[in-house]
């Protein structure tokens, strides 16, 4: 029997945050509880059908979510490097156990992980000055997120969508930090053109690996020309557009998919986070996604 | 004590100057009146009166910071003013709830006032309407609240400032410049026991070296809202009115000291605290208290 393909989210999902409810918990002395923003997003993707969830990255951007709580970093406009990059705590944990908490039996949770690449070129370096130093000490940190992370979630994807412009010649050794050894499936997300890059992709310690197939249909014809072990997480619909893709579109798009990569299409995604998209489309275009997951499915 | 590299701002509002290098100008004291919702205009008018008496006794400026909890408080709060506050004076209007400030604006605007208005506060529940109200009816002077609920330490008081921490579209700074005003003051957002409390005092030289703006903060809120001090309710007023020299010491230019009934303890002790850092400052770093200093009260 097929396997079936698998309905996903990149990780982040548009979110409307209550500035007046922060402000009056404030001067009432109550904490602001984050709950309700994970809940609409979690809903969301659950009540689109969507297979594998996750907390919608709502509490902060991609990069603030983990500076944030990590040892040697200070917030400004940018996230700046002071100090050697540590694991204080769990950076993601609680809000992986609250989704874990409200989602139905039958859905599986992704973790995030934003990589270790993409933090260290996000980042104003004030004390390494050697970006691999810094990158290979915040894979370390991660590392250590994803030990904690593996027994809560169903999947741990690591975000990498600096590989796109410049992958480092130790991206999988950097990357190996991380997943080596892990009890729950792995999967790569390098969104942007990845087509000149695919060499050095297929070479990556992961399970699956997860590209803008929609917007950046020419990483097909590069694929074409590697044999490699990863499955593959098929970006279907955009996430920087916000026409809404029909399901018919969808569907042909992933059955082109199919025919290329002759049954390695494990998971169905949006190209990316869909964060910067209105509410209602990324909505939309979830449960579209899914209505062309059902088709193929059959 | 200490002197900052970064240049310091002075604003004026009214003949009184905030801000500028620790003991160059008085604390500036903000008392509280109305706090409780229903304006009680007869003990304000005695209480006011006081705090100007020790005001000029001890040469700390003060300045009234009226609450505002309901619509039909707001002309009958207006009023007040008017009558009771010298016409060469500031005040500021203390105000949470989004449409009460826009109607208070729109009032202080057409009785000519916000010359003399400090709009407290800017934050991160600013609002599309209230922004489009500060454009129209822009107050000489406001204050910043620096609150950031994702990081309560002065990092993240700097993180609110410069970029909202990704709650409001741009920075509190770039917002309060964008509709117009000028004289901003920093207020560092003090929490509760138990929740980074320490944060709104070490924030003070931190924002101070980092904009040049006056900064300080109502380190009040911290002991109002102190459980373990249950235990030593004698000293609960002695612990509120001391704990604002926190404020100066740490280079800060203000205090919102809390109900304005707490002035006769207040004034007094932070007009000594600025003597002493005064003394020191001008030793050490050569900055001479302006005229109104209560060191120059000394005799």
């Amino acid at each position: 029997m097929k396997d079936k393909i698998k309905t996903s989210v990149i990780g982040s999902y548009p979110t409307t945050i209550n500035n007046i409810d922060i402000i009056y918990n404030y001067y009432n002395n109550k904490e602001t509880k984050w709950d309700k923003y994970i809940e609409n997003a979690v809903n969301d993707m659950t009540n689109a059908g969507i297979d594998l969830i996750s907390d919608g990255q709502t509490r902060d951007p991609f990069i603030q979510i983990f500076t944030r709580k990590l040892k040697g970093c200070r917030i400004r406009n940018r996230t700046e490097i002071i100090n050697k990059i540590e694991y204080d705590k769990p950076i993601t944990i609680e809000d992986q156990k609250y989704v874990k908490k409200i989602i139905p039996e039958n859905k599986e949770l992704i973790g995030v992980l934003t990589g270790p690449f993409t933090l260290s070129k996000s980042c104003v370096d004030l004390y390494y000055h050697d970006e691999k130093k810094l990158a290979f000490d915040f894979a370390y940190a991660l590392r250590q997120e994803a030990e904690i992370l593996q027994h809560h979630v169903n999947m741990i994807s690591i975000d990498e969508p600096f590989f796109s412009n410049q992958i480092p010649e130790y991206a999988k050794e950097l990357i190996q930090i991380i997943t080596k050894d892990l009890s729950c499936p792995t999967r790569l997300h390098a969104c942007g053109d990845v087509s000149k890059i695919v060499e050095q992709l297929v070479e990556i310690p992961v399970d699956i690996l997860s590209h803008e197939f929609k917007l950046s249909p020419q990483i097909f014809d590069a694929f074409k020309e590697y044999s490699f072990p990863q499955k593959i997480c098929l970006g279907s619909v955009r996430s920087d557009d916000t026409r809404v893709e029909p399901v018919e579109e969808i569907l042909k798009h992933v059955n082109k998919a199919i025919n290329v990569f002759d049954g390695k299409i494990c998971q169905i995604a949006p190209d990316c986070g869909l964060r910067m998209l209105p509410h209602d489309v990324a909505f939309q275009k979830l449960k579209n996604l899914v209505k062309a997951g059902e088709k193929i499915n059959g | 004590m200490f002197s900052f590299t970064k240049k310091q701002e002075t604003f004026d509002i009214s003949g009184i100057k905030i801000g500028g290098q620790p003991g160059m100008n008085p604390t500036v004291l903000f008392g509280g009146l109305f706090f409780k919702g229903e304006p009680d205009f007869r003990f304000a008018e005695k209480n006011l009166q006081n705090m100007y008496n020790l005001s000029k006794k001890t040469g700390n400026p003060a300045i009234p910071d009226f609450f505002i909890k309901k619509e039909e408080y707001i002309e009958e709060i207006i009023s007040f003013i008017e009558k009771n506050i010298p016409k060469n004076y500031p005040f500021s209007v203390d105000i949470i709830e989004p449409s009460l400030k826009i109607q208070t604006l729109e009032i202080l605007g057409k009785k000519n006032l916000l010359s003399r208005t400090i709009y407290n506060s800017i934050h991160v529940g600013i609002t599309d309407e209230e922004r489009k109200t500060l454009k129209k009816y822009t107050p000489e002077m406001a204050i910043i609240v620096a609150f950031n609920p994702k990081d309560k330490s002065p990092d993240g008081k700097i993180e609110v400032l410069e970029n909202g921490a990704h709650l409001t579209d741009m920075g509190l700074l770039d917002i309060a410049k964008s509709v117009g005003i000028k004289k901003i003051l920093v207020d560092t957002a003090a929490m509760a026991p138990g929740d980074n409390s320490g944060a709104a005092i070490s924030a003070i030289p931190v924002i101070k070296e980092e904009y040049g703006l006056p900064t300080g903060c109502a380190i009040h809120n911290v002991v109002e809202k102190s459980k373990w001090l249950n235990f030593f309710e004698n000293a609960r007023k002695t612990v509120d009115a001391s704990s604002n020299i926190n404020i100066p010491l740490f280079g800060g230019d203000f205090a919102i000291f809390g109900p304005v009934e707490n002035a006769e303890l207040v004034f007094p002790i932070i007009a000594w605290q600025d003597i002493l850092i005064s003394e020191y400052t001008e030793n050490y770093f050569g900055i001479a208290p302006s005229n109104s200093h209560p060191r120059r009260k000394l005799s």
